[in-house]
């Protein structure tokens, strides 16, 4: 932006053909004060600004992330957040108590909320990307009740009876359903993943956690769990030593598969959804690095622990970098002219978020 | 852009905008990112030069919201920093167990007798075994225990059972929803009165909640934490309830011994079995007190002090 002094004038706009890459400008340091200014007000609250929080949080990342030198925004309602939550709070009150309370009503309150959740979600995702958007064109989300019935329910309980093997299938089908049915503005997303390409990077994840159990059998948790074993059959004392050392080989196991097989699998996801992903005729990439991806994990995990927590503005920041950085998108045809010519159809969008019940269902 | 009559007048190419600023809405200065004037019309315009920003907002008298100017001024930071770090550790410290007792007195007792069903479910698929201890000796503790006269009247409604645990010792704990359980390693260890003053301390848990108090401490503890670093990592987000273990704190010990204290005076009994009985336990688990009965018990040595001054001051009265 050119500027003289008390005069800022808007910059001319040259063609964009070539690939576009997405940038993201936050800073730890800058993220810091609003982080800790969230935790501050919300803790004095009681909650009730969490939601405003989560507006300010959103609002920060969506405008440090740009495409073609243009941040994204986010315009939830704080309000609307807060509605959300305390539905979201209370449905998971009730859920706790009546799993803890077993009676008749267990059943009957596990069905009425198994009910209303895909509704509920499918409303929130069209709060979300309808409160979402680039160079003042919004996102929208037309996604159909009866399909979120379909990839919540119907396929959640294939997956079940099925003892997971459809989870792979539930997963394509899930985002299928998000991705076909988001616009920008006029032009609308297609996802073209197969569920062939879903099953083998689950199989590939099946593989790591295997290689991940040989390992930690041949560390000797077999013989600590003998022993404990024995120790519970017979009435002998099991030596604290070989308790301690299960345990820590267990904990362990953990952290490796949260900082190697979680990242590696995410990432690997993550590329293939987006890769498969088109905004109109417009291509999007995305070239993930399973290797830096587990650097950050391990290296934001060290800092944090060591100091208490207070690195968490910094974290989520390279976090986002990362993400956000690693796509690109590649334009069919100008992308300024493009973004330029896809003006609202305002009357229509408003009547379809003035329902009462689009919010953000999430804690 | 520039200001004129409190007007914002905006100029360029294909643009030509005058609109009072009164109407103007701006959004916060977050970080780096552009910022917004929002026009009535619905439309933008986004501003990358934020000093220059600052200035001609200055200039017009703009002033931005207090929320926003604490999440970027330096000073303002630090002292939420601050301010943030105190109140946790002031609703930790005060706020906490004040608020668990009164959650504790308010809860359904049924919720306590569930929790209770389902601990002991678990704790008998496990750790506990079935008692040794002759059915003789079972009975006979059990009526001396319903004998007791409760400090506010009444007889103990608690459920007492016999269990035997080797990992757990010399031991005695109480429920949620005031059952007893008590382990043959202490009983075999105590004469019937040591063993009253050890049920009589235990009521005293029972009669304030303190089962329910623990339980409500650790869950808002580990939802803070939740709270917390749950945005960044959810595997540090699971990491207290693998790592912390819940334990009474030295107040609640204490209310629990004197609630005791009152029980065996109540009783004809001396104050002093307690301290005798908090002996033997000592005893029990030698190697200093890292696992057990005793390692929830801080402090023994002030807790027999405290009991024995009470029994000294303490007559017993002849039974009617």
């Amino acid at each position: 932006m050119e500027s003289a002094p008390g005069n800022i004038t808007p910059a001319a706009v040259p063609a964009i053909r070539a690939p576009e890459q997405l940038r993201f400008t936050g800073t730890g340091a800058s993220y810091f004060g609003i982080w800790i200014v969230n935790l501050l007000l919300t803790i004095l609250t009681l909650g009730i600004y969490s939601a405003w929080a989560k507006v300010r949080r959103l609002q920060y990342f969506y405008r440090h992330t740009e495409l073609a030198g243009s941040g994204f925004d986010f315009h939830g309602s704080p309000t609307r957040i807060l509605l959300g939550r305390i539905i979201a709070f209370t449905m998971l009150v009730v859920y706790n108590l009546s799993v803890r309370l077993h009676s008749i009503w267990t059943l009957a309150v596990i069905i009425a909320l198994a009910a209303v959740l895909p509704w509920l979600l499918r409303n929130s995702f069209r709060f979300r990307l309808y409160n979402t958007s680039w160079r003042g064109t919004r996102f929208h989300f037309r996604g159909t009740v009866g399909g979120a019935y379909r990839v919540f329910l119907l396929n959640g309980f294939l997956s079940l009876i099925t003892l997971y093997i459809m989870v792979p299938f539930a997963h394509q089908r899930l985002k299928a359903y998000q991705h076909d049915n988001s616009w920008f503005g006029q032009t609308r997303f297609s996802f073209h993943a197969r569920a062939g390409q879903f099953y083998l990077l689950y199989l590939m994840l099946l593989a790591g956690l295997l290689a991940m159990g040989i390992i930690v059998a041949a560390a000797g948790i077999g013989g600590a769990f003998k022993a404990l074993v024995e120790a519970q059959q017979h009435g002998g004392r099991v030596d604290p030593q070989v308790i301690l050392r299960a345990v820590g080989i267990l904990y362990g196991t953990l952290i490796l598969v949260s900082v190697i097989i979680g990242p590696v699998f995410h990432a690997l996801m993550t590329n293939l959804i987006w890769n498969n992903t088109r905004l109109g005729a417009h291509r999007i990439e995305c070239n993930m690095s399973p290797l830096r991806l587990i650097w950050i994990t391990v290296s934001n995990l060290v800092l944090l622990v060591v100091t208490l927590g207070l690195f968490t503005p910094w974290a989520m920041v390279r976090l986002a970098q990362f993400h956000v950085e690693s796509i690109r998108v590649v334009p069919a045809s100008d992308l300024q002219e493009f973004a330029a010519a896809a003006p609202e159809d305002v009357g229509a969008i408003g009547a379809e978020t003035a329902t009462a019940f689009d919010f953000d269902i999430a804690l | 852009m520039s200001v004129a009559d409190n007007d914002l007048v905006i100029t360029g190419e294909s643009v030509n905008l005058r609109v009072p600023f009164a109407q103007v809405a701006i959004d916060e200065r977050l970080g780096r990112a552009p910022r917004r004037l929002r026009l009535p019309d619905g439309t933008f315009c986004e501003v990358r030069d934020l000093d220059q920003l600052d200035a001609l907002l200055q200039s017009v008298g703009h002033r931005d919201g207090w929320v926003d100017r604490m999440q970027r001024h330096l000073r303002l930071v630090l002292m939420a920093l601050v301010a943030f770090v105190l109140v946790i550790a002031a609703a930790y410290k005060w706020g906490l167990p004040v608020a668990a007792e009164i959650g504790a007195r308010h809860l359904p007792p049924a919720l306590a007798e569930v929790l209770s069903t389902q601990t002991l479910k678990v704790l008998d698929g496990g750790i506990l075994k079935e008692s040794k201890l002759p059915a003789e000796r079972q009975a006979r503790l059990s009526s001396e225990f319903r004998a007791l006269r409760l400090p506010e009247g009444g007889v103990p409604s608690s459920a007492l059972l016999f269990r035997r645990s080797r990992p757990l010792g010399s031991n005695a704990f109480t429920l949620p929803d005031g059952t007893i359980i008590i382990l043959d390693d202490l009983v075999t260890s105590m004469d019937d009165r040591q063993i009253m003053a050890v049920l009589s301390h235990e009521l005293g848990h029972a009669h304030g909640h303190h089962g329910l108090q623990l339980l409500l401490q650790s869950s808002a503890v580990g939802a803070f934490w939740t709270f917390y670093v749950g945005d960044i990592s959810g595997l540090l987000a699971a990491a207290p309830a693998a790592v912390v273990q819940a334990r009474y704190s030295q107040k609640l010990e204490q209310q629990a011994d004197d609630y005791g204290a009152a029980l065996l005076m109540k009783n004809g009994l001396s104050p002093g079995l307690l301290a005798e009985a908090l002996h033997t336990l000592l005893a029990s688990h030698p190697g200093a007190s890292k696992e057990g009965y005793l390692s929830s018990h801080p402090s023994t040595d002030a807790r027999m002090r405290h009991l024995r001054e009470l029994a000294a001051a303490f007559k017993p009265i002849e039974p009617e």
